[in-house]
């Protein structure tokens, strides 16, 4: 459901499961990782979702009715390991967020170098409503859009549309269609990988001395040790009972 | 005696409103001082998971209180350096509050009115209200509360902010980030805010505190030391005989 293509020296990754709105499994996010670790000779990486929506999230339902909710777990310790994945490569990452990118899919953004959305785009954590934090994406988060910007999308449920999005810097270029956003991913990641190679790798290497991510650990310990009664109970409720 | 600061308290939702609408809600000592008991009560209460900080009248905040920054006859009991040091602890223990803090801005906000806007974890405005900080225009560094605009808005931005002095629309302040909601008319406001309470009491308590504080460690929000630095700073400009001349010329 993870879909890797390489095309001369540009991946394109693709997550695939558009019949559930390409909510991401455990398998997924392992798969996602991976794709961002091993890319060795590639100039540049971009990442699309097919179908209407780029990504919902995790898929909730995987381990329902767990009390110990280790698939809520492993999924957050996935995500974390893929978003440092997406910022440790040495080529640009252009993410296509087309239709919405909702919490666990937009936490993916915050591995994005450029990020792509149509009109019609949302954005946003409403899972602190099923008493899940959503602080693992925070580093990452706070450093694309500010502090400001992040404490406001972060506390509030709810969802901001593309316009917003582009205001606070979330996204950066918006497009009419999802169809015109997956074609102007690749051509933008074809235009980055077309530029020299040492001096894209040096750029966004030292872009990430100056701004280290040095709190992803942390901010997964947060969201891990926020699960709890209140979370069991607002899944069970809100998502395993439905 | 009027209660300089009405807190009240409806389920998860408290509501603090400034209350010296004759003065456009300016920070004297004593409505601090009422701040402060105000926040005291929060911090020690249990289930109201947020807060809304909003003015009474047609202002949010004014600012300093113009009466107690001229210092007057007699220096040694000018108010100014504990006002400002009273302002910059609030700040503090604001961002503190284990609830979600949201700032409506019905209102002129200006200077630490301002302030008090970019403390809040998220700040909603109509198009028409008058924002800023145009401290540089009257002698007047507005230290105290520049950390949290360069928090709110980023370090590019807060710096023209601070620097170019003036007051801009909600619309403006909006386009900057200062204000995250922005509510087309002030008759909007009431009801913008009502729907993002509602939003916000939909989350999980736990897990609300529990992204609330990894965000003020990240950002470093409970560091006392650069805003009491800053209140220190802001009084010796304040002492200085050209910002008394300018702010006593803008008295008269």
């Amino acid at each position: 459901m993870i879909r890797v293509e390489d095309e001369g020296d540009v991946r394109c990754i693709t997550i695939a499961r558009p019949d559930k709105r390409n909510a991401l499994t455990t398998d997924m996010l392992a798969s996602l990782g991976a794709a961002f670790e091993k890319t060795g000779s590639m100039r540049a990486c971009v990442l699309l979702g097919e179908g209407p929506v780029f990504c919902a999230g995790f898929d909730l339902h995987e381990g329902a009715h767990d009390e110990r909710m280790s698939a809520l777990r492993d999924q957050l310790r996935g995500l974390s390991r893929t978003i440092l994945a997406m910022r440790s490569l040495p080529c640009p990452v252009v993410v296509g967020a087309h239709g919405a990118a909702i919490a666990g899919g937009c936490a993916l953004l915050g591995g994005a170098d450029l990020v792509l959305a149509d009109r019609g785009a949302r954005f946003g954590y409403p899972v602190v409503r099923l008493g899940i934090s959503p602080a693992i994406t925070a580093p990452f988060l706070r450093q694309r859009v500010g502090d400001g910007a992040a404490r406001a999308m972060l506390l509030d449920p709810g969802l901001i549309d593309a316009e917003g999005a582009l205001r606070i810097g979330l996204v950066d270029e918006v497009l009419d269609s999802a169809e015109q956003v997956r074609h102007a991913a690749v051509a933008r990641a074809c235009a980055l990988a077309g530029k020299p190679g040492v001096a894209e790798a040096q750029t966004r290497r030292w872009c990430s001395v100056l701004e280290p991510v040095e709190q992803a650990g942390e901010a997964l310990q947060v969201s891990l040790d926020a699960i709890g009664r209140e979370t069991f109970e607002r899944m069970n409720r809100e998502v395993w009972s439905r | 005696m009027t209660n300089l600061a009405e807190l009240s308290v409806q389920g998860a939702v408290a509501r603090l409103i400034l209350n010296r609408p004759d003065q456009r809600n300016a920070l004297s000592t004593d409505l601090l001082a009422a701040m402060h008991g105000a926040v005291e009560l929060l911090e020690q209460s249990r289930g109201v998971t947020v807060l809304v900080v909003t003015g009474a009248g047609k202002s949010f905040c004014a600012g300093m209180d113009l009466r107690q920054v001229l210092i007057g006859d007699d220096r040694a009991t000018w108010p100014g350096p504990q006002l400002l040091e009273s302002l910059a602890r609030f700040t503090v223990r604001l961002r503190g509050l284990p609830m979600v803090v949201v700032a409506s801005v019905n209102g002129a906000a200006i200077g630490g009115g301002c302030g008090l806007a970019c403390v809040a974890d998220v700040c909603v405005s109509h198009a028409d209200a008058r924002i800023g900080y145009p401290e540089v225009d009257l002698g007047l560094c507005p230290a105290v509360v520049a950390p949290w605009v360069i928090r709110k808005v980023g370090p590019g931005k807060a710096r023209r902010v601070l620097l170019a002095g003036g007051v801009m629309t909600g619309t403006e302040a909006h386009a900057l980030g200062l204000v995250d909601h922005l509510a087309a008319s002030v008759d909007e406001l009431a009801p913008l805010t009502e729907r993002l309470v509602g939003r916000l009491t939909s989350g999980g308590p736990t897990a609300l505190r529990a992204t609330k504080s990894l965000l003020n460690a990240l950002d470093g929000s409970l560091d006392e030391a650069s805003v009491l630095e800053g209140a220190r700073l802001s009084a010796e400009v304040l002492g200085s005989p050209d910002a008394q001349r300018a702010l006593s010329a803008r008295r008269t």
